[in-house]
């Protein structure tokens, strides 16, 4: 429920062997440009144009590489899941009765509203200019489940810091269960196309203590001097 | 044969084009392969030109924060037109024209099966293209949707105007006209084949143009029920009140909207392997692994559809994460052939060959980040960010068109029996590597940064500036080096230097007849010659020595 640390792991893996593999072709590449220039080579380095063992114990090696990027795939695609998570034991568990916070977020043309079911609070403002953005507040170190769906067209919640982006769609409400271990403010964006003005539809999430989300519930401000 | 430049041999007879009429007339009437070939080819050409000189255009929008080359309305005009207009009206024909033109010479066949029908296909095409084009013209401009035209933004509703409609008119008729051309080659390659051309004796290239054309006929009927979709959705917006719509256009469009990334793929594959054979002077190697690929690979296309959808939370992603990453084995064996038959070749360097070579590392950029963002954990992240672009720019631009070019400078002496100049075509290269990868490569850094997609401009403080501003210069680089290529066209065609019949020392049965070939192919002047292998005029040759 870490977007961002199951990004870093998954990502991380994948750069390597994706640069490692883009290093041997290039390296087999030029090699044959410089070693095998005609004018270098009276004859052919081999001949043969088939070697079946060769062949299938390429595609063999090629197979397991594709079955341990799909278990790379899988396994982090699953620990992202809040009733996964619930279940296990790995690092990024959630202890049991931890019930997600919830955060009801309206996408529109062409900015964003969230409200906080059981209170009166909600948050809205003016996506295109940057100081009026709306400010999306939820607690520190709790799971939250934003239920996303849209007014109009599709749009897209996106936190690229945060590594995480789920699409908003009308007639349906999707659900992110996330967390955010530290306290802090993000920038997001709208990431799916939805019109004239999707360049400006920017809004903030921000991660403050339980006990100033509280107080954000009750009169649907933040106390004077919370943390950013 | 081992001539390292094009020329003309003196004893050999001037090649004659042993056409009569020339007129417009008959070009567009023509019943003859090369011809509708060629037309295809050359107006994708045409409109690779208008429809990159729109991305041009939004590159120098986005070289620094807030400019205002265009207004938003018009660069998301322009980046529909250049998506869609590169899809549907460049790169789709540059496949499927080259297989209409190339195949029926490499299976020695005298024309394609249903020749009417194909030039209906060109016919279609070409109307679809103006009709798609042709929204710039209304007051309210062309289509602003994206290509891919997700309802319900791209119903009546939030997208008035006529300029989405004549898109969809235009989308729908260029399919149709690519699934008719597709389906008269695949015909022609599966039962026109000379006497002798067992379907494993076809070339590389050819088992490309089947694996190809098999996915357009999969795919292109959806394409058509997705027009439907939003045709309908035109008269009744409120058709998209109901999710189901919205969901079940995005399933029935990239079901074929994936299968058509490898329809762009293919045959630059073909072109390139053939390319590789020929300048590295020794038989492609693997070629039987090559073809179960393509067709393994055509086969798991059709299954991977909804890695476009991981973030919709409607799709099932573990599915579709297993069969997109499961690619990369036919995907590594083609690989394998290239760089195998390269490490066994005594390789010589004409324009052709440099494409082919720099088509090898830069589609792997494409194909190795393709694996990251079919990990939706990943993809969470980078889908609908620049990162997706520099990707499929990285597959389409510095991938498919360099393989294109390859086989452009490959074969068009064959077609045409003029030469192009050297230097120019290896300028035009030159500019082209540096372009594409200063160009695609700063947009990775910018996805992974928080750029999204189609967004006509940024603030300061959102630190895009220098990425944007290298990439544009990038693109720079790209249009000087197609300006070269175009000179370097008209000049060969203005102070024509004739080509021989097989310029480079060719493998394949179109390099047996005239440069350009007669209208039925091979005639009694230019038998087609004993087959007995996917490369049959180096049998000749291995057997004369």
């Amino acid at each position: 429920m870490d977007y961002r640390a199951v990004f870093d792991h998954v990502f991380g893996i994948q750069l390597w062997i994706a640069g490692g593999v883009f290093v041997l072709v290039t390296a087999l590449l030029v090699g044959a440009i410089v070693l095998n220039r005609a004018r270098r080579r009276d004859k052919l380095p081999f001949a043969a144009a088939e070697h079946n063992a060769v062949e299938i114990g390429f595609a063999v090696v090629l197979g397991g590489a594709a079955a341990f990027l799909v278990w790379l795939s899988l396994s982090n695609n699953h620990a992202l899941d809040y009733t996964d998570t619930q279940a296990g034991s790995g690092p990024q568990a959630v202890a049991a009765g931890a019930a997600p916070v919830q955060v009801a977020v309206t996408a529109f043309q062409w900015c964003w509203s969230a409200s906080y079911p059981g209170s009166s609070t909600s948050v809205t403002g003016s996506c295109a200019t940057p100081g009026d953005r709306p400010v999306i507040v939820v607690p520190q170190g709790r799971p939250v489940e934003f239920s996303l769906t849209s007014r109009d067209v599709v749009h897209a919640f996106w936190i690229p810091q945060l590594a995480v982006k789920r699409d908003a769609y009308p007639d349906h409400v999707n659900s992110l269960v996330m967390t955010f271990p530290d306290a802090g403010q993000w920038l997001g964006r709208c990431s799916e196309y939805c019109g004239t003005h999707h360049t400006t539809m920017d809004f903030y999430v921000r991660a403050v203590p339980d006990d100033q989300y509280q107080s954000f519930l009750q009169t649907g401000a933040l106390p004077g001097g919370a943390t950013a | 044969m081992t001539a390292t430049e094009p020329r003309v041999p003196h004893d050999e007879p001037r090649p004659v084009p042993r056409r009569t009429r020339t007129t417009v007339l008959s070009w567009v009437t023509s019943t003859d392969h090369k011809r509708i070939g060629l037309l295809t080819l050359g107006t994708a050409v045409t409109l690779l030109v208008v429809i990159g000189a729109l991305a041009l255009t939004m590159r120098a929008q986005l070289a620094r924060p807030q400019m205002t080359v265009l207004t938003p309305e018009r660069y998301d005009q322009f980046f529909t037109i250049h998506g869609s207009g590169m899809i549907y009206l460049v790169m789709t024909p540059f496949a499927i024209g080259l297989g209409l033109y190339l195949v029926p010479l490499q299976i020695g066949a005298p024309n394609v099966a249903a020749p009417r029908t194909t030039m209906l296909g060109y016919w279609l095409y070409a109307g679809g293209a103006v009709t798609m084009l042709s929204g710039f013209a209304t007051s309210t401009g062309a289509a602003d949707h994206g290509w891919y035209a997700y309802p319900p933004l791209a119903s009546t509703r939030f997208t008035p105007g006529p300029g989405v409609d004549l898109w969809i008119v235009g989308v729908a008729l260029a399919g149709l006209g690519m699934l008719l051309m597709a389906a008269t080659v695949l015909w022609t390659a599966l039962v026109k084949r000379t006497r002798g051309m067992t379907l494993l004796r076809m070339p590389v290239f050819t088992w490309s143009v089947v694996a190809t054309n098999l996915m357009t006929i999969g795919a292109f009927p959806s394409l058509l029920v997705a027009m439907g979709i939003l045709g309908v959705g035109r008269v009744n917006p409120d058709l998209f009140d109901e999710n189901i719509w919205n969901i079940g256009y995005q399933h029935v469009f990239w079901f074929f909207g994936h299968p058509v990334v490898y329809v762009m793929f293919f045959p630059f594959v073909g072109a390139v392997a053939e390319v590789l054979a020929v300048f590295g002077a020794r038989r492609y190697f693997g070629y039987k692994i090559t073809v179960v690929s393509l067709l393994a690979f055509a086969a798991l296309s059709m299954s991977v559809w909804g890695h476009h959808m991981f973030s919709t939370g409607q799709a099932e992603n573990d599915y579709y994460s297993l069969t997109s990453i499961l690619l990369l084995v036919p995907a590594g064996m083609e690989y394998f052939g290239f760089l195998a038959t390269l490490v066994g070749g005594r390789l010589r360097f004409p324009a052709p060959m440099l494409f082919a070579l720099a088509f090898v590392p830069q589609f792997l950029v494409g194909g190795l980040t393709g694996i990251m963002i079919a990990t939706p954990p990943v993809d969470y992240q980078v889908t609908d960010s620049y990162f997706i672009v520099a990707h499929w720019h990285y597959t389409l631009a510095a991938g498919s068109l360099f393989g294109f070019f390859a086989g452009f400078y490959y074969w068009f002496p064959k077609a045409t029996g003029l030469q192009l100049r050297e230097r120019l075509a290896k300028a035009h290269f030159w500019f082209w590597l540096v372009g594409t990868n200063v160009t695609f490569f700063p947009m990775f850094f910018l996805g992974l940064e928080g750029m999204p997609r189609r967004i006509s401009t940024y603030l300061p403080q959102d630190g895009f500036g220098t990425a944007n501003l290298i990439a544009t210069l990038g693109s720079g680089l790209l249009a000087i080096g197609t300006v070269i290529f175009l000179v370097d066209v008209v000049i060969s065609i203005r102070r024509p230097r004739r080509a021989p019949a097989d310029p480079w020392g060719g493998f394949t049965l179109e390099w047996a007849t005239s440069s350009p070939p007669p209208p039925h192919n091979f005639d009694p002047d230019h038998p087609v010659p004993p087959i007995r292998s996917y490369a049959p005029l180096l049998d000749l040759r291995e057997a004369a020595r």
